[in-house]
């Protein structure tokens, strides 16, 4: 029998609708994975076995009375810690939710559970999303199943680390300056941010509310576009004021050919300075295979990009502080005891339940929102956001998808970077993604000749271009297939076959 | 001009995180870092030029019709209050607001 890992979420709904095997045995083995391969990877904050069983239980069911089954049907996912779903914690990887029951489902995670998923648990994260290595968990760190010694990247670590671990075939994240590509970028698998309003983020704990959005991780860019099916199929949220239609149709045109696409390159950021030697020649090899399928390279410019970091640390920590603001200590979180006024528990409270970095973003937020320091930074940076979503406008009227760098190396060790702005560098290539709103994902690429860790390329494409964006992505990973550099649906080698035999 | 200790003990009172002296220490040398790092943001000729506050900015409102529970959203009210520190019957109960320290107002834990 095949292992769990080996499959990819495409097989597995195929091969319960058929009845090669039930929901519960692909259940079973995922669960049988995540017990063999967990106490090394870490990935999850919460195993959700009894409800992962319940649901897929229904699922077979479903095809006994020969009801139809959805296009996820039977297939374990994982959600990050920041998505509610009935029946487990979102705890944000804080003290603050340690212990938070969900009191009602993400629209995101109801969509999955809609098509047939298997929800088996929630997965770790850097502290409300603040991070880009998951180090900042309240609760335990997570390790790259490529090499335990270094991070997974974040802030959507633990998603991408299960799906790379193979303990599920797909997971979701959530991305605001770079928390799903960077991470996948890490841990070798495919990472999408769908366009800002393409996924709802009802019942998602927000973050930087006009950066935030919800995407997946695969190992394959077929059950990414799977998964994008899956989240869009139900239309615009009504519960979300940002949501936005778009049609399912993501697999549609996923293998045909890209001859005559133009590929946009920014010279400046393919040799910047910060970029590793083997991340710099798998990029060369990148373009080199979407050039070899008919694609056409063209050199275009973003001439405000230097400015993205300082404007996205200007407004993403200025949402953060209005967004965590609710956390008080009276309707859910900690609550510090024993306090003599409301003042007093609001302030302890926080102080206990906010790790470092969700205390340093919020008092960077609350300077640059304080009057008089308003005008200073946060008016500017928006300005500035215009520069940069006009900068996009004028390469994508030359170009159909940009092609640049996911991350200046491959994954750092546990502890490396040394101060909190040294890991917001980490962010360089991916954070005016989210300034402009468009799409992006990451594929790799293969490993690195000198850290033998994953790399990827970072595509971007127009907001709502969503499906060209896929369907670039998946030629780029037919060419690096070809070219011999990775095959796509790889698992982590030494995590590859540990439990999850489907019996 | 750099942030003084003082001034972040300030920025944290407003922020509503008691910080302890060591904190307060290691945050001052983290935001004059910080605000550094976003120099860049005040050195582009900017005049004229129109901020973006939203990505999907030229999209209308979504407005809804104002009656209750029109999707099911409503909770429960023990599932709302279910994560709450201190409940009294049907509400959150919080310490004195006003700060004059009366014992009712003080925290209880799940008084009801």
């Amino acid at each position: 029998m095949p292992n769990i890992s080996e499959l990819s979420a495409a097989q597995i709904a195929y091969g319960v609708t058929c009845g090669d095997f039930t929901a519960v045995e692909v259940a079973q083995a995922s669960l049988d994975a995540i017990e063999a391969r967990e106490p090394e990877v870490q990935a999850f904050l919460e195993i959700s076995g009894d409800l992962a069983l319940a649901i897929a239980a229904k699922t077979d069911e479903r095809r006994a009375r020969c009801a139809p089954l959805g296009s996820l049907a039977g297939v374990p996912v994982a959600f990050k810690d920041n998505m509610q779903l009935v029946g487990t914690r979102t705890t944000c990887a804080s003290r603050m939710l340690e212990h938070f029951d969900s009191p009602f489902t993400a629209t995101c995670v109801q969509r999955l559970l809609d098509a047939g998923a298997t929800p088996v648990g929630k997965t770790n994260m850097d502290e409300f999303a603040f991070g880009s290595s998951t180090e900042s968990s309240a609760f335990h760190r997570t390790c790259n199943p490529w090499d335990t010694q270094r991070v997974p990247g974040g802030s959507s670590g633990g998603s991408a680390a299960a799906v790379a671990a193979g303990e599920v075939p797909i997971a979701l994240g959530s991305d605001t300056g770079g928390s799903i590509r960077q991470p996948a970028s890490f841990c070798g698998v495919v990472g999408m941010k769908p366009s800002y309003g393409v996924v709802s983020r009802y019942g998602v704990v927000a973050f930087g509310s006009s950066l935030d959005q919800v995407g997946p991780f695969g190992r394959c860019v077929s059950d990414v576009a799977l998964t994008m099916n899956a989240l869009v199929a139900g239309g615009r949220d009504p519960l979300d004021s940002t949501s936005q239609a778009m049609s399912a149709g993501f697999l549609d045109n996923l293998e045909q050919p890209v001859e005559g696409i133009r590929v946009g390159v920014i010279t400046s950021l393919m040799e910047h300075e910060a970029l590793s030697a083997e991340v710099r020649t798998a990029l060369a090899e990148a373009c080199a295979a979407l050039e070899a399928q008919g694609a056409r390279l063209v050199e275009v410019e973003l001439r405000h990009m230097e400015a993205a970091i300082a404007a996205y640390y200007v407004i993403g920590p200025a949402e953060a502080f209005s967004n965590l603001a609710r956390f008080d200590g009276v309707r859910y979180g900690f609550r510090a005891p024993d306090c003599a006024t409301l003042a007093e528990q609001t302030a302890r409270s926080r102080a206990y339940g906010f790790g470092a970095e969700a205390k340093r973003r919020q008092l960077l937020g609350a300077y640059l929102l304080a009057s008089g320091v308003y005008d200073r930074y946060y008016y500017p940076a928006q300005q500035v956001r215009t520069l940069i979503t006009n900068d996009y406008r004028d390469a994508f009227m030359r170009c159909d998808v940009l092609l640049l760098p996911a991350a200046p190396t491959t994954a750092f060790r546990f502890g490396e970077m040394s101060s909190p702005t040294q890991m917001y560098a980490q962010d360089l290539f991916t954070i005016s993604n989210n300034i402009a709103g468009n799409a992006g994902v990451c594929v790799p690429i293969g490993l690195g000749v000198q850290s033998l860790m994953p790399i990827a390329a970072q595509l971007q494409g127009p907001a709502f271009k969503d499906h060209v964006l896929l369907r670039v992505a998946r030629a780029l990973e037919r060419g690096m297939e070809e070219a011999g550099r990775m095959r796509p649906g790889v698992v982590a080698p030494a995590f590859a076959r540990r439990g999850g035999v489907l019996a | 001009m750099a942030l003084t200790r003082e001034d972040v003990r300030d920025i944290a009172d407003y922020a509503r995180i008691a910080l302890d002296k060591r904190e307060l220490d290691e945050m001052t040398s983290y935001l004059n870092e910080a605000i550094e790092m976003l120099q860049p943001i005040r050195e582009y000729d900017l005049a004229g030029v129109v901020p973006t506050y939203h990505p999907i900015g030229d999209l209308c409102n979504v407005m809804a019709p104002d009656e209750p529970d029109a999707h099911g959203r409503a909770l429960a009210i023990d599932v709302a209050l279910g994560n709450a520190g201190a409940t009294r019957d049907r509400a959150f109960r919080v310490p004195s607001i006003l700060g004059n320290g009366e014992v009712d107002g003080r925290c209880q834990t799940s008084a009801s």
